[in-house]
């Protein structure tokens, strides 16, 4: 007899299956984020009109040639509006990763290489900052220092230090008690070398997934700040600002504006997590998310 | 039907992989008849652990089985789930290599002995408390009540495995596949494993099919062996006929490749340093820091490599509501390694001989005590990268683990580059030039130069890592069970390996281990420790064929060979495991 085994077999059935399809939507993902990241840049290009000329005669005007998806209430053209706030909705997080990984990362490594105390104090300071949740801290920095695009940044900034700090920690303990490591240093290689030629690369996988969850969560959080009012103000038209601004517009029954800005975020942040969790899945890491 | 307990025919094996299927077993034919003790020898990748979960479908994902499985008369292969789970509940039970990986850590021993009895086979738990009170007393443990209540990491690995011994029992199964029952245990404790499987089957007349890397301990508890290569067994032999009978080539290398612990040795010649070359003092000129030998070294011969003297190391360990205890790794080491010399530290685990040399490394920082090398004490404490460099020229040392001893990002030029780059002014063709050299002194060609770990395997890793020890140009070489993970063959390439380095480079080793008959093929001395304490030392014939310590007396008589068979002791001193 030849026959496998009827488990087996249906699971066999079920595994390409299901393997494919994940891949088509990633790939899917991966094509929006390029969507997205070459609007920001190529914007000015891109852009059929000025994002802030105000043509009231033309407010809220429906789909059309001219403003293909219509226009907002003060006449200003809406894909225009989308394509130049793929910036600041684009470089803010940008900025919350690369800061919180920095100063999450350089904590962790120092907690996980030199233990005792420093690491004490880096537990320390990492609880203490995940007491207060980021929007939070983000609001509290808003009215503090006024509204706009810096504060709440560096408020996010300070506040994802400590889920970074975690799971980099605990990978970045695991690797400097391999063997290996023990091996250079008996060698006399530098602990500065160590940390940048070996225990860095060999964390990358799970930096490079850390950050793509960072970047989505960070996407959301300033989102809400903007549209809270306490982020960019209008007429900037971050993607936050766009919602905010179509809000009374809906009732008139042009959802336009806020309808298209929120769909952009979702659309950016569900294939950066799709993004993030194939990544995740490649490199044998967990994505750990807030 | 046949009188048969277990059948396998022409079972073959693949298991999806990169690059196409790949066939795991081609064609395995066996049996076990009842009451009758398999073991099935080879190396890793020869298949002998899928062949054990072939027998009860505890397969991988995506593995296609053909051939016949037949086990008490049921075709294992064509079994649906719940007839499968009946068959795994009753008539056969698996013990595990690893036990610790094996038995729910956030159970207690008692949920995991009665769980079964419980569950499948629907029995009161009254009863099956009682029962498993019964196979523990069969397995040598004599204070079950209390061990119900613990939960397993309050147990050492020896007594932890003798639990899924008394699991396995419990099921009152016909056939036990035991897969390296042992392997992860100490010498001595093997023995009392061993000795508890096999008086336990032989009482109840179970078959077992036993799964060893270890050619000498599957003879020394079964009936007949079966020599299993590349998905095939290649050879099978009643066990008291297998020395004489062994025919086929693969046989006769294990049984060759294994050291014994009887046969003469024919040790290489000693290297230079021994005496007559009075126009040397250091091998390399001269002393560290400038510092002229001291009048330690007699007669103009180079000081030793290395001496330690009163090493100890105490552990401080809090514990909630009893305070700080202290533990105590190594209780006052004295050792000395001449130069050129090698000396072996033996002992089983929690002995303190990894701590030893993780000291005289400077990996762990000693309570008090010296470690001096060629003449000159080597402080304690944090050091900069610059000392750390000037020690790395003299002492280096080799891992146990050969897959996470290398950066697995780095190639095999990177990896030796780095260090020459730290230890020598080499650079460009020059630097090729020895990294070539060095890889051919461990066995490796160029071809090798640009692989990372994941493509090499178990014994070119380890040599990669010899390799890198080299490069730094040391005089003392560290050697933590550096073979202790290798399959035979290659151990015994590796120890070839090593004996050569030593002849030709002059290298002096200390070679902590646990494996005597290893020690006894590549040392000269030997330092015996039990429980942080060095109980013996001295020659390694002296202390291998007439032990002072009753410790070394234990050890040697755990080792298996010839004629050799797993003895109880006296109800072992129920350790329980601290930490």
């Amino acid at each position: 007899m030849t026959a496998a085994s009827p488990p087996l077999a249906r699971r066999r059935l079920l595994v390409p299956a299901r393997l494919s399809a994940s891949r088509a939507l990633v790939a899917v993902a991966v094509a929006l984020l390029a969507v997205v990241a070459a609007a920001a840049v190529l914007a000015p290009v891109l852009a059929p009109h000025d994002p802030t000329a105000v043509d009231l005669l033309a407010a809220n005007a429906p789909a059309s040639a001219t403003h293909p998806l219509g226009t907002d209430q003060n006449g200003r053209d809406i894909l225009s509006r989308l394509l130049f706030g793929a910036r600041s909705s684009l470089v803010g997080p940008a900025i919350v990763v690369a800061a919180s990984m920095a100063l999450g990362v350089l904590l962790a490594l120092a907690g996980a290489w030199y233990g005792g105390w420093v690491d004490a104090a880096a537990a320390r300071v990492v609880d203490v900052v995940f007491a207060f949740p980021g929007l939070v801290l983000a609001i509290v920095a808003a009215t503090m220092f006024g509204t706009g695009f810096v504060a709440p940044v560096v408020a996010l900034s300070v506040a994802y230090v400590p889920v970074i700090a975690r799971v980099v920690r605990a990978a970045a303990l695991h690797e400097r008690h391999l063997p290996y490591v023990a091996a250079l240093r008996l060698q006399g290689v530098s602990t500065p070398r160590i940390w940048l030629r070996h225990l860095l690369p060999n964390l990358s996988g799970l930096l490079v997934v850390q950050a793509g969850v960072g970047f989505g969560y960070a996407m959301l959080d300033l989102a809400a700040i903007a549209y809270l009012g306490l982020g960019p103000q209008p007429p900037s038209s971050d993607w936050g600002v766009m919602v905010a601004e179509g809000q009374s517009s809906i009732l008139e029954g042009f959802p336009q504006q806020s309808l298209y800005g929120s769909l952009v975020v979702l659309a950016t942040v569900v294939s950066l997590n799709l993004v993030s969790g194939a990544l995740a899945d490649r490199f044998g890491v967990a994505a750990v998310t807030q | 039907m046949s009188e048969e307990l277990l059948r396998l025919r022409d079972l073959r094996l693949t298991l999806p992989a990169r690059g196409g299927p790949r066939e795991i077993l081609r064609g395995v034919d066996l049996t076990v008849g009842p009451g009758e003790a398999v073991g099935l020898v080879g190396e890793s990748g020869s298949g002998k652990s899928m062949t054990v979960r072939a027998v009860t479908r505890l397969l991988p994902a995506g593995a296609r089985v053909s051939g016949e499985v037949r086990l008490a008369g049921r075709d294992v292969l064509a079994l649906d789930d719940a007839g499968l789970r009946r068959l795994r509940g009753t008539s056969v039970a698996l013990v595990f290599q690893d036990p610790r990986a094996h038995v729910n850590p956030v159970h207690t021993v008692g949920d995991f002995l009665v769980e079964n009895a419980v569950r499948v086979a629907r029995l009161p738990r009254d009863e099956a408390v009682t029962r498993a009170l019964a196979a523990l007393r069969d397995v040598g443990i004599d204070d079950g009540q209390r061990r119900l209540h613990q939960y397993p990491h309050e147990l050492s690995g020896g007594l932890l495995q003798r639990v899924t011994i008394a699991a396995a029992l419990l099921q009152g199964p016909d056939l036990v596949l035991a897969d390296e029952p042992t392997t992860a245990l100490d010498v001595t404790t093997q023995e009392e494993v061993m000795a508890v499987l096999d008086e336990q089957r032989r009482e109840r007349g179970m078959g077992m099919l036993f799964i060893s890397h270890d050619l000498d301990l599957a003879d020394a508890v079964c009936d007949r062996i079966a020599v299993m290569k590349d998905g095939e067994v290649v050879e099978e032999q009643p066990a008291d006929r297998l020395r004489a009978a062994a025919s086929h080539p693969y046989t006769v290398m294990l049984m060759r490749a294994r050291p014994s612990l009887t046969e003469p040795v024919r040790r290489a010649p000693r290297p230079a340093a021994d005496g007559q070359a009075p126009d040397g003092q250091a091998p390399d000129g001269q002393a560290p820091d400038g510092q002229a030998p001291d009048g330690r070294a007699p007669e103009g011969r180079p000081p030793d490599v290395l001496r330690v003297r009163g090493l100890r190391k105490v552990y401080r360990v809090r514990r909630p509501a009893r305070g700080a205890e202290e533990l105590v790794a190594v209780e006052g080491a004295d050792l000395v390694v001449p130069d050129g010399g090698s000396v072996a530290v033996v002992g089983t685990s929690g002995s303190g001989k990894t701590t030893l040399a993780h000291m005289v490394v400077g990996l762990v920082r000693p309570t008090a005590g010296t470690v001096e090398v060629q003449g000159v004490e080597w402080s304690a404490g944090r050091l900069s990268a610059r000392e750390r460099r000037r020690r790395g020229g003299v002492v280096q040392m080799v891992f146990q683990d050969p897959y996470s001893s290398l950066d697995r990002r780095q190639t095999v030029r990177q990896c030796l580059v780095e260090v020459l780059a730290v230890h020598t002014a080499l650079a460009g063709a020059a630097r090729e030039a020895r990294v070539l050299e060095l890889l051919e002194q461990v066995g490796l060609g160029a071809e090798h130069a640009g692989q990372r770990p994941r493509s090499l395997s178990g014994g070119q890793r380890q040599r990669v890592a010899i390799a890198r020890a080299l490069a730094a140009g040391p005089r003392l070489l560290i050697l933590d069970e550096a073979v202790a993970a290798l399959d035979v063959s290659i151990q015994a390439q590796v120890l070839r390996l090593l004996e050569r380095i030593r002849a030709e480079l002059g290298v002096a080793y200390l070679f902590i281990s646990h494996d005597l008959p290893v020690v006894r093929r590549v040392c000269e001395q030997v330092v015996v420790m039990d429980r942080g304490r060095v109980v013996e030392s001295g020659p390694v014939e002296q202390v291998l064929e007439r032990p002072a310590a009753a410790y070394t007396r234990d050890l040697i008589a755990s080792v298996p060979r010839e004629g050799w068979r797993p003895r109880r002791r006296a109800r072992s001193r129920s350790v329980v495991s601290t930490v």
